[in-house]
């Protein structure tokens, strides 16, 4: 079933390196639409990192460093990316080499077109 | 001093979920609104409330499923201004019971979901077998048990 989302999920997942992209709801950490690889849990990565991201967004404003924009968490194999709004999260699971610099612009490309 | 559960084995899976989770209100009943394990609470009139509307809810909300779509709903979710309130089921062999837990913005539903069902796993593992006779809960008993299980809670057992 395709959503207006489909298409920057499908851009996203594009990419090289790219091993799932969600879109998320940023309070409820639900999935709202999600591109996902076989035996990738979405609705835990949704909820975590939803969660985690809104934490880091509540954690920068107590820092004082204003809004919290393109957020990066490197694990053992892999690598974690979350940019969004008081809304909507993008959620990108990618390996560890993927081109990083490239999924950033990609996604800030998709939060404009969410927007 | 306020205890977790009536019953041992619900203690491990209900603490669990309360600090993942991170809400600030759980509760555990049997569906005929017999308190088994609370967190949150310190008012032994607030439990026997939110049993009786939990159980009430959960009759209407599976009845409700059933005519709908031919089966009870698997979860209710209600969200306020600032509290959130999340119900659902947990199946063990020792039955089903009602789940009821209360969060606001440090948590969320997706984390509550989530969490919900590792607790469910959890609470079935920790679940001892079936009583060989299981007592009857009759009407007669239900205030008697009840006032049983709130005072083993509040420590007045």
């Amino acid at each position: 079933m395709s959503t207006p989302f489909t298409p920057v999920l499908d851009s996203l997942t594009r990419q090289r390196g790219v091993r799932a992209s969600l879109v998320v709801s940023a309070d409820d950490g639900i999935t709202v639409d999600s591109n996902l690889q076989i035996g990738q849990d979405g609705a835990r990565v949704a909820a975590l990192a939803a969660s985690l991201y809104r934490k880091a967004r509540k954690s920068a404003q107590a820092a004082g460093l204003g809004s919290t924009g393109f957020m990066q968490m490197e694990a053992e194999s892999g690598r974690l990316c979350v940019i969004g709004g008081d809304e909507i999260v993008l959620v990108v699971v990618a390996e560890r080499t993927a081109n990083v610099g490239l999924i950033r612009v990609e996604m800030l490309r998709a939060a404009e077109a969410l927007a | 001093m306020i205890k977790t559960s009536v019953e041992p084995w619900i203690e491990g899976p209900l603490r669990g979920f309360v600090e993942e989770a991170g809400v600030s209100l759980a509760l555990l009943l049997h569906p005929s609104g017999q308190v088994l394990a609370q967190h949150g609470f310190s008012r032994a009139i607030d439990i026997m409330s939110a049993c009786a509307l939990a159980a009430a809810i959960h009759v209407s909300s599976a009845e409700l499923g059933r005519q709908l779509e031919g089966r009870p709903f698997s979860g209710l979710h209600h969200a306020g201004t600032e509290r959130q309130v999340f119900l659902a089921e947990a199946r063990t062999r020792r039955g089903a019971y009602i789940f009821l837990t209360v969060f606001d913005e440090g948590s969320s539903l997706g984390l509550v979901r989530m969490y919900f069902d590792e607790f469910c796993v959890k609470l079935a593992n920790a679940a001892p077998p079936p009583l060989d006779t299981p007592e009857p809960m009759l009407t007669e008993n239900f205030e008697r048990d009840l006032n049983r299980n709130l005072a083993a809670l509040f420590g007045r057992a």
